[in-house]
C-alpha cells in the first residue's frame, strides 16, 4: 500500500506508523461524564467496513501525523490530510486543510 | 532408452551449438548447449524419468516447458548451495550444473517407496484426517516421521547460504508482465512514447511462445522478430528489460513483487554479484501479458514419463532442437494441440496417431493430417502403459472401438488457461469464458490492463494487436502521447476448442494434480464425502496446494467436480491464487538484512573504546550499549558487575547514557504541552533545574519516565528511556499536532547531538571538577541535586551538566556535542582511573537502580499504574494530563492491586529470578493463589546477596511477611521476605552529598 | 586545569572509504547544522528575515536552496535544516545555532544538530543503481530534480536525501549513530560494481 503524504508525496507503507481511529476526539476532561466519555474515546470503535478515517504518522518522512481515509474493504486510499490542519479546522482555527486526495 | 542416445535434432532451435556445456544428473555426465534448460538437455540425452512423485512415488518425466512444471522437480547444486524443488524446465543450463532427482530411494529407477502406490488406499484424499486419527501420541513418534520419509519434496541445504541477495525498488510509468508477442509490442508502443517502461519475463530470452512456434512476423522468423524487438527495446534509455525475472505478486497501489535470478544460470555468482535480486516495482500502469498455460487431459497413467503437453513438445522441438520422443500420439480437444502434428512431422518425428476428442475434426486439421499421412482418430486415450515411460496408448474411438498404438510420446492438450494470477492477487474474480473453456480476467485492479493470451486471445494476430494497443493506452494514461505504431503482421491460425476434461473408465490412476498426487478418484471421493465447495475440495485433497499452486490442475479439477455436482464450472467457482506466482527463495526477501545486517545498529559514542577494551555490548532496541567491561582475572560477568558497582559506590564510575532519548521543546506553550504529557506538575520547575517525570498512556498505564530540564524561559529539554525514545517522540508529536494543535510549541529530536555520560559515586564531583571549565562552580551549594546548566568543559567545549542520579550516589550527567564524545569518554576514563574509579555498563547500572528501588523497563511494562510502582503520590491533582481520567477507574485504583516492594531471599545464599510468582507461604501453587510476580532481580554487591523488586498484592502493607517466589519454568521455589524497595540509603543522603 | 580542547571524531571515522568505478562516495565533515521550526503563523516573517540575512528565503516543501552563506533544506511542515561549513568566518568557528538564535528569536525554535548527523555525498553514473537498493523513492530526474529533497530511509535507516546536480550527485543525511550500518549497507550495495566499469 502507498500513502500520499501531503508534505512528501506518495510513499510506501513502511515509512508510516499506524495509530488508530481518527474519528474519535479527546473528550473534555472536566465534564461531568468524563469517565464514560474517556472510556468510549479509548475503547469504542465503529470498525466500519468501508471508508474510515485513520491516524498515521509519517515516521521516516516529515514527522507529520496524518488523517488517512481508507476503504477497509479494498485498501483504497480516498484522501490524506495533515492531522494538525484537520484538528485546527475542527475547532475553527484553520480553513485550508493541506491534503492529497485520490 | 539407453543413456547417450541423442535426441538432439540435426538442426534448428535457439540454442548455441558452438557452446557445449557439460552437466550431471544423478551422478551421470551429459552434454547440452548454451540456451538449453536442464529439461531440454535431459531430453536431448534421452533422459525421460527424472523424478518420483510426492505421495505415491510414481515415476515422473517432464510435463511442460515452463514454470508450471509439476513433475520435473530436482535438487540443484550441492552442499550449501543445494536447492530442492527446482523446476528442470526453467533451470538454465550452465557448465558444471549438478542436479539430483528427489523422492527416490535407493535410486530413481528402483524406488522402494513406490510401494506407497500399492498402499494407495490409505493415501487417498483426506488420509491425514482418517488414517492417523489416534492415538495422538503416535503422531510425533510414528506417523509424522513415516509420512516425512515417504512423502517429501527434496532436501534443503543444511549449511548457511554462501550467496548474497539484494532488494531493489524501481519506479516506472508502465510495467509489462511477460515478454511474449503481446508484451513485446506493448513495451515497444509505450517505450516509443517516452514513458518509463519495465518489461519482465521469466525466461532468459524474451519472446514467450514465439520462441517455440514456427511463425513468421513481418517477414521474419519468430526468433528473429523477438531478437529484433529485444534489441530495439534495449536501445531505449527509458526501458529496463528484466529477463530471468518473475513478477510474482500484485500488491496495493500499483506495487509489484518480482524476483530476478541474477546468477542462477552460473555455478557460482561472480564476486560481489548477488544470487537473486528482489524487485519492488511501483508502476503507474501495468499491462499483464503473462500468456497462457496449457492443461493436460485427465486419463489413466497420464503422469507417466513421455506424456507431455503439446505446446511443450513444440517448445522442445522448435526452441531447443530436441525430439521429446521418437513416435508420438497427439491427443487434443483443440486445433492448436492437433496442429502439433505439423511440428512433429517437420522435425522428422513419427506421428502414430492424432486423437481428437471432438466428434468432428475441423476440415483444416483433417486436411493437415491427410497431407502428413497421420492417422486421425476421433476418440480418447483411456490409458497409457509402460512402467518407467510411455510404451503404448490405449485408444477408445468415438464409435466405441478400442485400439492400442505403440508410442513413446503422448502430446496432450486440453486447451489453455490464461495466466490471470496477477489479476486475482488483489481479490479480482475471474470470469468463465465458454468460447475458450477457460477463466479470463474479471474486474482488474486500478491501473492494470491485460493483453494477449492472458486476456484469452490465443491467436498471434490478436496478441500483437492487443499488445500494441495496450502499450499505447497505458503510456497515454501516464501522460505520454504514443505515436501510432503499425501492428506487426502475421498469418492466421485456428484456435477452436471443444471442452473436454476427463476420460472416464480408465484402468489406471488418472492424475489431476501431478505435484500433490491428487487423482480424479480423489476428487470424486471428496465429492461423495460432502466436500463439494471448491475450497473444501482443495483442503480435503490438497489439490492446488503444492508449490505450483495447481496451475495445470485447478481447472481440470473444477470441471470434474462440476460434472459430479451437476453444476456449471463458473457456478462451482475458482480458488484464489495468491502471491507468489512461483516460489521465491526466502533469501531474496531478506536481501541485505541477514546475520549481522539483520537490522541496522546504532553505535553510541563510547563504542570504539568499548571494543578496544573487550567490553561486552548488549542490544537495546537498535542501540549497542556497553553492558560491562571485563578485566583479567574476573571469572564471569557477575564478578565484573560486582566490581563495577562497588567501584561506583566507593569511588566513581562513568557510564555512557547517550542512548537516552532527548527531545528539545521550545515555544511559548512549551510548559502547557509538558504539563499535559507528564502526570506530575512541572510549572514550578525553575530555569536551571531538572525534575523526574512520568508520562502515562491515555488508559492510565505508565508509558515512560525520564527527566525534564528547563534551560530557558520557554525552553525545556526532555529525556526518555532508551527503549521508548521513538514512541515518546511520536506521542509528543501527536499531542502537539492532533490533540492540542493550537499550542505553539516545537519539538526537535536531539538524541544524537549529545554524547552524554553519567558520572556517579562519592568522587564524581572531584572527577568533574577537572573536566568542567573552572569558571563554572559545581559545588553543592551552587549546583545542588537536580541542577541543570549549559556550560563549557575541557577548555571551551560546549557542554551541559545535570545533577541527576539513577544509582543513588552523588551523580551527574555531562553532555558534549557528539563529535567530542569519544575524546571526552577517554578523558573521563583516564581521570576516573586516577581516582580509583572505572567505567561501568548497563548491567551495573541495572543492579544499582534495583538496589535503589528505581523502576525501569521490567516495571514500566504497559500493565502498571503509577500507584502500582509506588509513584502514585507524584500525580498532580491540580491539572488534567494524559491518562488522568481513565487512571481513576475502579480497577486501576483497587487497593488489592499488586504493588511494588522489595524482596530478599530468606536463605541469603539463594538466587532470585525475575518472573517468579508470589504465593502466600502456606498456600498451594495454583493460578488462583497468584499474588504477583518478581519484575527484576540482581545480586547486590552492597548487601552481599540477591535482591528483587516485584509487584505483590497489597505489597506495602505486607513488609516483613514471608512469601513463596515460585518459578515453575526454572523449577525454583524460594521463600522471600517482603521489604522496602529501597535497599540502600533510603534517606537519599548520598545523592544530595 | 584542562590543557587542550578535545579531539573531534567524525561520524564516518571508523568506516573505510568505498571506492567503486562509476561512483564517488564523499563524507562531508566539518559542517554546522541547525534545525529551524517556525512558531505558529510566523513562517512568513521568518522566511523574510532569513532572506534579508542570507539572501535566500526558506524553501518550499521538498526543496533545498543554497547561497554562499548557507544551505536551507526543508525537513517537515514549518521545519528546515540550515547547513553551513563550520570553517573559519572572521576567525571564528561558525555555529549556526548560535548564529540563528538571536536572528529568529520569537519566530522559530533553533536547535543545534551539527553533531547529530552524518552526511555523505554519493555521485556518479552508478549512483541511481546503488541507491535503488535501499532508498524506496523515485530518484529519477523526472521525479526528483536538482534541488529536490526528501525524508525517507535507506535500508531502514532514516535519511534525508537531496539531489545536488545531474551527475547525478545525491547528499544523504542520517543520524550519526547509524553511520556504520549505513556504510555496511552501501558497501554491500556497491559490491557488484567493484570489478566492472560502468557502461
Ligand atoms: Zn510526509
Amino acid at each position: 500500500m502507498r500513502l500520499a503524504c501531503p508534505c512528501c508525496g506518495e510513499r510506501s507503507l513502511d515509512e508510516f506508523t499506524f495509530l488508530g481511529d481518527a474519528s474519535v476526539t479527546r473528550p473534555d476532561p472536566s465534564a461531568d461524564d468524563a469517565a464514560g466519555a474517556f472510556h468510549a474515546y479509548a475503547y469504542l470503535r465503529r470498525n466500519a467496513a468501508g471508508p474510515s478515517d485513520e491516524l498515521w504518522f509519517h515516521n521516516t518522512g516529515c514527522h507529520a501525523w496524518l488523517v488517512v481515509t481508507r476503504d477497509t474493504r479494498t485498501h483504497e486510499i480516498l484522501g490524506v490530510r495533515l492531522a494538525q490542519d484537520v484538528a485546527l479546522a475542527r475547532t475553527g482555527n484553520r480553513k485550508d486543510v493541506r491534503e492529497t486526495s485520490a | 532408452m539407453s543413456r547417450g542416445t541423442s535426441y538432439r535434432l540435426a538442426n534448428g532451435g535457439a540454442i548455441d551449438r558452438s557452446r557445449p556445456l557439460s552437466f550431471s544428473f544423478d551422478g551421470h555426465d551429459y552434454t547440452g548447449f548454451a540456451g538449453d534448460t536442464l529439461a531440454s538437455a535431459l531430453l536431448a540425452n534421452g533422459v525421460r524419468l527424472v523424478a518420483r512423485s510426492f505421495k505415491y512415488h510414481r515415476p515422473r518425466g517432464i510435463l511442460s516447458a515452463g514454470s508450471e512444471e509439476p513433475n520435473a522437480l530436482v535438487e540443484l547444486r550441492a552442499g550449501a548451495r543445494r536447492e530442492p524443488n527446482t523446476r528442470a524446465t526453467t533451470a538454465e543450463l550452465y557448465d558444471g550444473l549438478d542436479a539430483l532427482s528427489q523422492n527416490r530411494w535407493p535410486s530413481l529407477a528402483f524406488d522402494i517407496l513406490a510401494v506407497n502406490s500399492l498402499a494407495s488406499p490409505i493415501f487417498v484424499a483426506g488420509f491425514y484426517y482418517k488414517t492417523f486419527m489416534w492415538p495422538a501420541a503416535f503422531w510425533e513418534k510414528l506417523y509424522e516421521p513415516m509420512i516425512r520419509r515417504a512423502a517429501g519434496l527434496g532436501r534443503a541445504a543444511d549449511a548457511p547460504d554462501p550467496d548474497t541477495y539484494e532488494k531493489v525498488t524501481a519506479f516506472c510509468d508502465v510495467l509489462v508482465v511477460g515478454g511474449g508477442p503481446a508484451g513485446l509490442t506493448a513495451a515497444r508502443a509505450a517505450a516509443r512514447s517516452g514513458a518509463r517502461v519495465v518489461l519482465a519475463d521469466e525466461s532468459f530470452a524474451l519472446g514467450g511462445r514465439l520462441l517455440a512456434e514456427r511463425r513468421t512476423i513481418d517477414q521474419m522468423s519468430g526468433v528473429e522478430w523477438c531478437s529484433s524487438m529485444t534489441n530495439e527495446l534495449a536501445a531505449y534509455d527509458n526501458v529496463r528489460l528484466l529477463p530471468r525475472t518473475t513478477v510474482f505478486g500484485a500488491y496495493d497501489s500499483g506495487t509489484y513483487g518480482a524476483v530476478e535470478r541474477v546468477s542462477d544460470h552460473v555455478a557460482v555468482p561472480p564476486d560481489g554479484t548477488p544470487r537473486q535480486r528482489l524487485w519492488r516495482i511501483v508502476a503507474k500502469r501495468t499491462i499483464v501479458t503473462a500468456g497462457a498455460t496449457e492443461r493436460p487431459i485427465v486419463f489413466g497413467n497420464n503422469d507417466r514419463p513421455g506424456v507431455m503437453l503439446a505446446g511443450a513438445v513444440r517448445t522442445y522441438i522448435n526452441r531447443f532442437g530436441v525430439a521429446p520422443g521418437r513416435r508420438t500420439v497427439v491427443f487434443a480437444n483443440n486445433d492448436d494441440g492437433c496442429a502439433t502434428i505439423a511440428d512433429l512431422a517437420a522435425a522428422g518425428i513419427d506421428v502414430a496417431a492424432l486423437v481428437d476428442t471432438r466428434s468432428a475434426t475441423p476440415r483444416h486439421i483433417a486436411d493437415l493430417a491427410a497431407r502428413l499421412g497421420v492417422r486421425a482418430i476421433n476418440g480418447v486415450i483411456t490409458d497409457v502403459e509402460g512402467r518407467h515411460g510411455v510404451k503404448r496408448a490405449r485408444i477408445r474411438t468415438t464409435d466405441g472401438a478400442s485400439l492400442v498404438v505403440d508410442c513413446d510420446l503422448v502430446a496432450v492438450s486440453g486447451g489453455w488457461n490464461p495466466n490471470i494470477q496477477m489479476t486475482t492477487h488483489l481479490n479480482g474474480k475471474p470470469r468463465w469464458n465458454d468460447a475458450i473453456s477457460a477463466f479470463t480476467p474479471g474486474d482488474l485492479p486500478k491501473g492494470m490492463s491485460v493483453a494477449g493470451a492472458a486476456a484469452g486471445e490465443f491467436s498471434l494476430t490478436a496478441c500483437l494487436a492487443q499488445g500494441t494497443r495496450a502499450g499505447a493506452a497505458a503510456a497515454a494514461a501516464t501522460g505520454f502521447d504514443a505515436e501510432p505504431i503499425d501492428v506487426p503482421t502475421t498469418g492466421d491460425e485456428h484456435v477452436a476448442i471443444s471442452a473436454f476434461w476427463h476420460v472416464e473408465g480408465s484402468r489406471h490412476k488418472a492424475l489431476v494434480d501431478f505435484q500433490n498426487d491428487v487423482t480424479a478418484a480423489d476428487v470424486a471421493l471428496a465429492e461423495r464425502e460432502g466436500f463439494r465447495s471448491v475450497e473444501h475440495l482443495k483442503r480435503y485433497t490438497t489439490l492446488g496446494m503444492a508449490t505450483d499452486q495447481g496451475r495445470t490442475a485447478n481447472v481440470n479439477a473444477l470441471a470434474i467436480l462440476a460434472k459430479l455436482t451437476g453444476k456449471s464450472i463458473p457456478e462451482t467457482g475458482m480458488t484464489t491464487a495468491r502471491p507468489p506466482f512461483t516460489p521465491v527463495a526466502l533469501g531474496a526477501f531478506a536481501g541485505h538484512h541477514r546475520g549481522h545486517d539483520f537490522k541496522p545498529s546504532r553505535l553510541p559514542p563510547s563504542y570504539d573504546w568499548t571494543r578496544e577494551q573487550g567490553g561486552i555490548l548488549v542490544e537495546t532496541g537498535l542501540w549497542m550499549r556497553p553492558a560491562y567491561f571485563p578485566r583479567a582475572g574476573e571469572r564471569d560477568w557477575l564478578d565484573t558487575v560486582k566490581r563495577e558497582v562497588e567501584t561506583v559506590r566507593r569511588k566513581v564510575g562513568i557510564c555512557d547514557v547517550s542512548t537516552l532519548g532527548k527531545i528539545d521543546v521550545q515555544g511559548p506553550d512549551s510548559i502547557a504541552l509538558i504539563e499535559r504529557l507528564y502526570m506530575n506538575g512541572m510549572t514550578t520547575l525553575k530555569v536551571g533545574r531538572a525534575r523526574y517525570g512520568v508520562m502515562l498512556r491515555e488508559d492510565g498505564m505508565v508509558m515512560d519516565d525520564g527527566t525534564v530540564a528547563r534551560l530557558g524561559e520557554h525552553h525545556y529539554f526532555i529525556t526518555t528511556t532508551t527503549a521508548n525514545a521513538a514512541k515518546v517522540y511520536q506521542h509528543m508529536q501527536l499531542a502537539r499536532q492532533w490533540l492540542w494543535p493550537e499550542l505553539d510549541v516545537e519539538l526537535a529530536s536531539a538524541t544524537e547531538q549529545w554524547a552524554q555520560y553519567a558520572v556517579a559515586g562519592p568522587r564524581s564531583r572531584d572527577l568533574l571538577s577537572s573536566i568542567v571549565d573552572p569558571v563554572f562552580d559545581i559545588r553543592d551549594a551552587t549546583f545542588p541535586y537536580l541542577a541543570a546548566a549549559e556550560l563549557t568543559c575541557c577548555g571551551g567545549v560546549k557542554a551541559r551538566l545535570y545533577r541527576l542520579s539513577f544509582s543513588g550516589e552523588l551523580a551527574y550527567e555531562i553532555a558534549v556535542p557528539a563529535r567530542y564524545g569519544d575524546a571526552l569518554w577517554r578523558r573521563l576514563v583516564d581521570d576516573a582511573h586516577a581516582l580509583g574509579g572505572c567505567a561501568y555498563g548497563s548491567e551495573a547500572l541495572g543492579v544499582m537502580r534495583i538496589e535503589k528501588g528505581h523502576v525501569s523497563g521490567p516495571e514500566l511494562n504497559g500493565t502498571t499504574t503509577p500507584s502500582d510502582i509506588g509513584l502514585g503520590s507524584m500525580a498532580s491533582k491540580k491539572k488534567d494530563y494524559i491518562g488522568r481520567v481513565l487512571g481513576g477507574r475502579l480497577g486501576l485504583t483497587d487497593a488489592e492491586r499488586p504493588t511494588l516492594v522489595g524482596f530478599k531471599p530468606l536463605d541469603r545464599a539463594k538466587r532470585l529470578r525475575a518472573g517468579a510468582h508470589f504465593i502466600a507461604r502456606n498456600a498451594e501453587a495454583t493460578a488462583a493463589n497468584d499474588e504477583g510476580y518478581m519484575t527484576s532481580a540482581a545480586f547486590s554487591p552492597s548487601l552481599g546477596h540477591w535482591i528483587g523488586l516485584g509487584l505483590l498484592r497489597r505489597g506495602p502493607q505486607r513488609l516483613g511477611e514471608v512469601v513463596r517466589a515460585f518459578d515453575p519454568l526454572r523449577n525454583e521455589d524460594n521463600l522471600v521476605e517482603v521489604v522496602s524497595p529501597v535497599f540502600i540509603d533510603p534517606e537519599g543522603a548520598r545523592l544530595r552529598a | 586545569m584542562p590543557e587542550a580542547m578535545l579531539i573531534e571524531t567524525t561520524p564516518f571515522a571508523r568506516n573505510k572509504p568505498i571506492a567503486v568505478p562509476g561512483l564517488v562516495v564523499a563524507y562531508r565533515d566539518g559542517v554546522t547544522v541547525a534545525s529551524i521550526a517556525a512558531y505558529r503563523e510566523k513562517a512568513v516573517a521568518l522566511s523574510d528575515l532569513i532572506e534579508a540575512t542570507y539572501g535566500v528565503a526558506l524553501p518550499a516543501p521538498g526543496r533545498r536552496v543554497s547561497s554562499n552563506a548557507i544551505t536551507l533544506q526543508w525537513s517537515g511542515p514549518g521545519q528546515w535544516l540550515a547547513i553551513a561549513e563550520r570553517g573559519q568566518r572572521g576567525g571564528a568557528v561558525r555555529d549556526l545555532e548560535a548564529e540563528l538564535k538571536p536572528i529568529v528569536a520569537g519566530l522559530a525554535a533553533v536547535v543545534d544538530q551539527s553533531d547529530a548527523r552524518g552526511i555523505v555525498a554519493i555521485s556518479g553514473t552508478r549512483a541511481l543503481n546503488v541507491l535503488a537498493k535501499g532508498v524506496p523513492i523515485d530518484l529519477h530526474e523526472r521525479a526528483f530534480a536538482t534541488g529536490d529533497v526528501a525524508n525517507t530511509h535507506a535500508s531502514h535507516i532514516a535519511i534525508t536525501i537531496a539531489r545536488l546536480d545531474d551527475t547525478p550527485t545525491f547528499e544523504l543525511t542520517m543520524y550519526r549513530s547509524y553511520a556504520t550500518s549505513f556504510t555496511d549497507w552501501l558497501r554491500s550495495a556497491t559490491a557488484e560494481f567493484v570489478h566492472t566499469q560502468p557502461r
